[in-house]
Protein backbone atom coordinates (compact mmCIF):
# COMPACT_ATOMS: atom_id res chain seq x y z
CA UNK A 1 0.00 0.00 0.00
CA UNK A 2 1.51 3.52 -1.06
CA UNK A 3 0.25 6.76 0.50
CA UNK A 4 0.08 9.83 -0.95
CA UNK A 5 2.34 12.25 0.23
CA UNK A 6 1.82 15.26 1.75
CA UNK A 7 1.29 19.11 0.23
CA UNK A 8 2.00 22.08 1.55
CA UNK A 9 -1.62 23.27 1.54
CA UNK A 10 -2.38 20.15 3.93
CA UNK A 11 1.06 20.88 6.07
CA UNK A 12 -0.37 24.60 6.23
CA UNK A 13 -3.27 23.50 7.45
CA UNK A 14 -1.64 21.46 10.66
CA UNK A 15 1.33 23.71 11.19
CA UNK A 16 0.57 26.84 9.96
CA UNK A 17 -0.25 28.44 13.66
CA UNK A 18 3.73 27.40 14.55
CA UNK A 19 5.39 29.36 12.04
CA UNK A 20 5.75 29.94 8.26
CA UNK A 21 5.85 26.84 6.29
CA UNK A 22 7.60 26.36 2.85
CA UNK A 23 8.09 23.87 0.20
CA UNK A 24 12.15 23.69 -0.03
CA UNK A 25 12.05 21.19 -2.69
CA UNK A 26 9.88 18.52 -3.91
CA UNK A 27 8.25 15.83 -1.07
CA UNK A 28 10.55 18.46 1.81
CA UNK A 29 8.65 21.10 3.43
CA UNK A 30 9.72 23.42 6.29
CA UNK A 31 8.17 24.69 9.47
CA UNK A 32 9.91 27.39 11.40
CA UNK A 33 9.39 27.24 14.53
CA UNK A 34 10.37 28.57 17.64
CA UNK A 35 12.20 27.02 20.76
CA UNK A 36 8.93 27.18 22.85
CA UNK A 37 6.62 25.43 20.52
CA UNK A 38 8.64 22.63 19.13
CA UNK A 39 7.44 19.74 21.51
CA UNK A 40 3.55 21.02 20.54
CA UNK A 41 4.65 21.57 16.52
CA UNK A 42 5.95 18.04 16.84
CA UNK A 43 3.30 16.40 18.72
CA UNK A 44 0.85 18.02 15.63
CA UNK A 45 2.88 16.73 13.07
CA UNK A 46 2.68 12.89 14.81
CA UNK A 47 -1.36 13.57 15.52
CA UNK A 48 -2.56 15.22 11.94
CA UNK A 49 0.51 14.31 9.43
CA UNK A 50 1.14 10.89 10.54
CA UNK A 51 5.05 11.97 10.97
CA UNK A 52 6.35 9.53 13.54
CA UNK A 53 9.75 8.58 12.51
CA UNK A 54 12.63 11.19 13.32
CA UNK A 55 14.95 10.63 10.80
CA UNK A 56 17.71 13.17 12.02
CA UNK A 57 17.92 16.19 14.50
CA UNK A 58 20.31 18.11 12.62
CA UNK A 59 22.33 21.08 14.48
CA UNK A 60 23.66 24.10 12.64
CA UNK A 61 26.33 26.71 14.01
CA UNK A 62 25.20 30.13 11.72
CA UNK A 63 27.68 32.25 13.16
CA UNK A 64 24.79 34.11 15.13
CA UNK A 65 22.65 31.08 16.61
CA UNK A 66 22.07 27.70 16.99
CA UNK A 67 19.69 26.13 14.52
CA UNK A 68 18.25 22.83 15.30
CA UNK A 69 16.60 20.36 12.40
CA UNK A 70 13.89 17.92 13.60
CA UNK A 71 12.96 15.90 10.10
CA UNK A 72 10.30 14.00 10.40
CA UNK A 73 8.51 11.46 8.41
CA UNK A 74 5.70 8.83 7.98
CA UNK A 75 4.41 6.40 5.68
CA UNK A 76 3.85 9.30 3.13
CA UNK A 77 7.51 9.75 2.87
CA UNK A 78 7.24 13.51 2.69
CA UNK A 79 9.87 15.06 5.52
CA UNK A 80 9.01 17.52 7.47
CA UNK A 81 11.86 19.89 8.94
CA UNK A 82 11.03 21.65 12.20
CA UNK A 83 12.91 24.38 12.31
CA UNK A 84 14.39 26.31 15.82
CA UNK A 85 16.87 29.01 16.83
CA UNK A 86 18.81 28.92 19.93
CA UNK A 87 20.80 31.95 21.12
CA UNK A 88 24.53 30.55 21.51
CA UNK A 89 24.46 31.99 25.18
CA UNK A 90 21.84 30.38 26.16
CA UNK A 91 21.52 27.16 24.46
CA UNK A 92 18.84 25.34 26.44
CA UNK A 93 15.62 23.22 24.96
CA UNK A 94 12.99 20.98 25.93
CA UNK A 95 14.43 17.10 24.94
CA UNK A 96 11.24 15.14 22.90
CA UNK A 97 13.08 12.05 23.93
CA UNK A 98 9.72 10.99 25.26
CA UNK A 99 7.25 11.37 22.17
CA UNK A 100 10.08 10.19 19.74
CA UNK A 101 12.28 7.59 21.86
CA UNK A 102 15.64 7.48 19.35
CA UNK A 103 15.43 11.42 19.60
CA UNK A 104 17.65 10.61 22.66
CA UNK A 105 20.40 9.93 21.44
CA UNK A 106 20.87 12.83 18.64
CA UNK A 107 20.13 14.90 22.15
CA UNK A 108 23.29 13.19 23.84
CA UNK A 109 25.40 13.80 20.63
CA UNK A 110 24.56 17.52 20.18
CA UNK A 111 24.65 18.05 24.16
CA UNK A 112 28.35 16.61 23.37
CA UNK A 113 29.62 17.81 20.82
CA UNK A 114 27.19 21.39 20.43
CA UNK A 115 26.78 22.08 24.19
CA UNK A 116 23.11 22.57 23.67
CA UNK A 117 21.03 21.17 27.15
CA UNK A 118 18.25 19.04 26.62
CA UNK A 119 16.18 19.54 29.41
CA UNK A 120 13.97 16.86 30.61
CA UNK A 121 16.48 13.96 29.25
CA UNK A 122 16.94 11.44 31.67
CA UNK A 123 20.77 11.19 30.66
CA UNK A 124 22.60 13.28 29.01
CA UNK A 125 26.08 11.39 29.49
CA UNK A 126 29.10 12.01 27.17
CA UNK A 127 28.96 9.43 23.75
CA UNK A 128 31.53 10.99 21.32
CA UNK A 129 33.92 12.66 23.29
CA UNK A 130 36.52 11.00 25.77
CA UNK A 131 35.47 10.35 29.38
CA UNK A 132 38.39 12.92 30.60
CA UNK A 133 37.30 15.68 27.68
CA UNK A 134 37.23 19.42 30.16
CA UNK A 135 33.56 20.38 30.59
CA UNK A 136 31.82 23.21 28.83
CA UNK A 137 34.34 22.74 25.51
CA UNK A 138 32.10 21.74 22.45
CA UNK A 139 34.23 21.01 19.96
CA UNK A 140 31.98 21.39 16.68
CA UNK A 141 30.90 24.93 17.67
CA UNK A 142 32.13 27.58 15.17
CA UNK A 143 33.99 29.92 17.63
CA UNK A 144 35.71 26.94 19.47
CA UNK A 145 39.92 27.02 19.54
CA UNK A 146 41.89 24.74 21.31
CA UNK A 147 43.34 25.35 24.40
CA UNK A 148 47.40 24.94 24.21
CA UNK A 149 47.08 24.67 28.33
CA UNK A 150 44.36 22.74 28.95
CA UNK A 151 44.41 18.63 28.85
CA UNK A 152 41.70 17.17 26.42
CA UNK A 153 42.30 13.41 27.86
CA UNK A 154 44.39 10.82 26.46
CA UNK A 155 47.78 9.91 27.71
CA UNK A 156 49.71 12.51 30.10
CA UNK A 157 53.06 14.06 28.88
CA UNK A 158 54.47 12.70 32.16
CA UNK A 159 53.33 9.00 31.88
CA UNK A 160 54.72 8.31 28.39
CA UNK B 1 74.66 -19.37 26.02
CA UNK B 2 72.48 -21.90 27.68
CA UNK B 3 70.86 -24.33 25.50
CA UNK B 4 67.42 -23.46 27.00
CA UNK B 5 68.02 -19.49 25.64
CA UNK B 6 69.31 -20.99 22.68
CA UNK B 7 65.55 -22.60 22.22
CA UNK B 8 63.56 -19.38 23.35
CA UNK B 9 65.60 -17.15 20.64
CA UNK B 10 64.90 -19.93 17.42
CA UNK B 11 61.29 -19.77 18.95
CA UNK B 12 60.63 -16.08 19.04
CA UNK B 13 62.39 -15.91 15.83
CA UNK B 14 60.01 -18.38 13.89
CA UNK B 15 56.94 -17.51 15.08
CA UNK B 16 56.24 -14.34 16.12
CA UNK B 17 52.79 -14.04 17.33
CA UNK B 18 50.87 -10.34 16.65
CA UNK B 19 48.07 -8.90 18.30
CA UNK B 20 46.04 -6.34 16.14
CA UNK B 21 44.76 -2.87 17.78
CA UNK B 22 42.94 -0.19 16.18
CA UNK B 23 43.76 3.06 17.80
CA UNK B 24 40.84 4.53 15.92
CA UNK B 25 41.49 3.97 11.97
CA UNK B 26 39.19 3.90 9.23
CA UNK B 27 39.30 0.50 8.81
CA UNK B 28 41.18 0.36 4.93
CA UNK B 29 44.49 -0.71 7.33
CA UNK B 30 42.60 -3.54 8.86
CA UNK B 31 41.07 -4.92 5.68
CA UNK B 32 44.74 -5.20 4.51
CA UNK B 33 46.40 -6.62 7.45
CA UNK B 34 43.17 -9.51 7.17
CA UNK B 35 44.22 -10.08 3.84
CA UNK B 36 47.43 -10.93 4.48
CA UNK B 37 46.71 -13.37 6.53
CA UNK B 38 44.86 -15.29 4.25
CA UNK B 39 46.20 -17.81 2.15
CA UNK B 40 46.38 -15.25 -0.62
CA UNK B 41 49.59 -13.68 0.88
CA UNK B 42 50.11 -16.51 3.77
CA UNK B 43 51.73 -14.99 6.73
CA UNK B 44 51.55 -17.85 8.16
CA UNK B 45 54.60 -19.40 6.15
CA UNK B 46 56.75 -17.41 8.81
CA UNK B 47 54.81 -18.43 11.33
CA UNK B 48 52.88 -15.28 12.03
CA UNK B 49 49.70 -16.09 13.97
CA UNK B 50 47.38 -13.32 15.04
CA UNK B 51 46.25 -14.28 18.51
CA UNK B 52 43.27 -12.59 20.74
CA UNK B 53 45.52 -11.58 24.03
CA UNK B 54 48.10 -8.94 24.32
CA UNK B 55 49.51 -11.59 27.06
CA UNK B 56 50.22 -14.18 23.91
CA UNK B 57 51.80 -11.64 21.74
CA UNK B 58 55.07 -10.71 20.97
CA UNK B 59 54.07 -7.95 18.22
CA UNK B 60 52.17 -5.42 18.71
CA UNK B 61 50.56 -4.20 15.44
CA UNK B 62 48.48 -0.60 15.40
CA UNK B 63 46.52 0.68 12.96
CA UNK B 64 45.40 4.45 12.62
CA UNK B 65 46.20 7.38 14.37
CA UNK B 66 45.25 7.05 18.00
CA UNK B 67 42.10 9.32 19.52
CA UNK B 68 41.54 10.24 22.85
CA UNK B 69 39.78 7.66 24.30
CA UNK B 70 41.82 4.81 22.84
CA UNK B 71 45.09 6.47 23.82
CA UNK B 72 45.11 4.84 27.45
CA UNK B 73 43.22 1.96 26.33
CA UNK B 74 46.58 1.83 23.71
CA UNK B 75 48.94 1.77 26.94
CA UNK B 76 47.30 -0.86 28.62
CA UNK B 77 47.22 -2.79 26.10
CA UNK B 78 51.36 -2.41 25.43
CA UNK B 79 52.03 -2.68 29.23
CA UNK B 80 50.05 -6.27 29.33
CA UNK B 81 52.48 -7.79 26.69
CA UNK B 82 55.48 -9.75 27.32
CA UNK B 83 59.10 -8.82 27.05
CA UNK B 84 60.55 -8.12 24.82
CA UNK B 85 57.86 -6.09 22.71
CA UNK B 86 57.59 -4.48 19.30
CA UNK B 87 54.98 -2.19 17.97
CA UNK B 88 54.50 -1.97 14.10
CA UNK B 89 52.54 1.33 13.47
CA UNK B 90 50.74 1.35 10.28
CA UNK B 91 50.05 3.82 7.33
CA UNK B 92 50.53 7.36 7.43
CA UNK B 93 47.66 7.83 10.43
CA UNK B 94 49.92 5.23 12.80
CA UNK B 95 53.24 7.12 11.36
CA UNK B 96 52.15 11.25 12.37
CA UNK B 97 48.29 11.40 12.51
CA UNK B 98 47.78 11.30 8.70
CA UNK B 99 44.67 13.27 7.74
CA UNK B 100 43.59 13.51 10.79
CA UNK B 101 46.70 15.10 12.31
CA UNK B 102 46.05 17.98 14.79
CA UNK B 103 42.25 17.35 15.20
CA UNK B 104 40.48 18.22 18.55
CA UNK B 105 40.01 13.91 18.98
CA UNK B 106 43.37 12.41 18.45
CA UNK B 107 46.37 12.80 19.63
CA UNK B 108 48.75 12.38 16.07
CA UNK B 109 50.45 8.94 15.55
CA UNK B 110 51.11 5.64 17.65
CA UNK B 111 54.27 7.19 18.78
CA UNK B 112 53.33 9.87 21.20
CA UNK B 113 51.80 7.21 23.54
CA UNK B 114 54.35 3.84 23.04
CA UNK B 115 57.58 3.22 21.68
CA UNK B 116 57.15 2.44 17.77
CA UNK B 117 60.16 -0.02 16.17
CA UNK B 118 58.85 -0.37 12.43
CA UNK B 119 56.80 1.95 10.33
CA UNK B 120 54.95 1.01 7.28
CA UNK B 121 54.39 3.67 4.47
CA UNK B 122 50.87 3.51 3.12
CA UNK B 123 47.20 4.09 2.88
CA UNK B 124 46.92 2.09 3.37
CA UNK B 125 49.67 -0.57 2.66
CA UNK B 126 49.48 -3.25 1.00
CA UNK B 127 49.63 -6.91 2.29
CA UNK B 128 52.87 -6.87 0.62
CA UNK B 129 54.59 -3.96 2.57
CA UNK B 130 53.11 -5.44 5.89
CA UNK B 131 54.85 -8.83 5.15
CA UNK B 132 57.88 -6.84 4.35
CA UNK B 133 57.21 -4.89 7.80
CA UNK B 134 57.08 -8.07 10.29
CA UNK B 135 60.26 -9.46 8.27
CA UNK B 136 62.44 -6.26 9.07
CA UNK B 137 60.45 -6.52 12.87
CA UNK B 138 62.36 -9.97 12.83
CA UNK B 139 65.22 -8.88 11.77
CA UNK B 140 65.34 -5.92 14.13
CA UNK B 141 64.36 -8.35 16.82
CA UNK B 142 67.67 -10.73 15.98
CA UNK B 143 69.87 -7.98 16.11
CA UNK B 144 68.29 -6.91 19.55
CA UNK B 145 69.18 -10.39 20.98
CA UNK B 146 72.32 -10.35 19.62
CA UNK B 147 73.03 -6.93 21.06
CA UNK B 148 71.39 -7.35 24.59
CA UNK B 149 68.36 -5.17 23.88
CA UNK B 150 66.95 -2.65 22.02
CA UNK B 151 69.39 0.37 23.82
CA UNK B 152 72.47 -0.04 21.31
CA UNK B 153 69.37 1.75 18.81
CA UNK B 154 69.88 5.16 21.04
CA UNK B 155 70.99 7.71 19.11
CA UNK B 156 73.31 10.55 20.95
CA UNK B 157 71.19 12.92 22.00
CA UNK B 158 67.67 11.16 21.59
CA UNK B 159 66.39 9.36 24.03
CA UNK B 160 63.91 7.08 21.97
CA UNK B 161 65.75 4.06 20.05
CA UNK B 162 66.03 4.17 16.44
CA UNK B 163 63.00 2.85 14.40
CA UNK B 164 62.94 0.95 11.22
CA UNK B 165 60.94 2.44 8.08
CA UNK B 166 60.06 -0.75 6.22
CA UNK B 167 59.10 0.75 2.40
CA UNK B 168 58.62 -1.90 -0.44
Amino acid sequence: MTQRGLDLERVTQAMGEFGLVEQVRQNRIRVASTRERVRDAIVRAKDRLGCDHVIQIACVDTGKVLELHYHLTGAHRTVVTIRAELPRDDSRIASVHDLLPPAGIYERQMHDLMGIRFEGHPDLRRIILNEDWPESEYPLRKDWKMDPTKFYGGVRKEAT
Amino acid sequence: MKLSERLVRWARLKSPWIILFNSGACNACDIEILAALTPRFDVERFGILAKGSPRHADILMVTGPVTRKQAKRLRMIYEQMPDPKYVIAMGACGASGGVFKGLYHVVDGVDKIVPVDVYVAGCPPRPDEIIDAVVRCLELMKKDMERGGKTWRIDEGTEEPRTEAATA
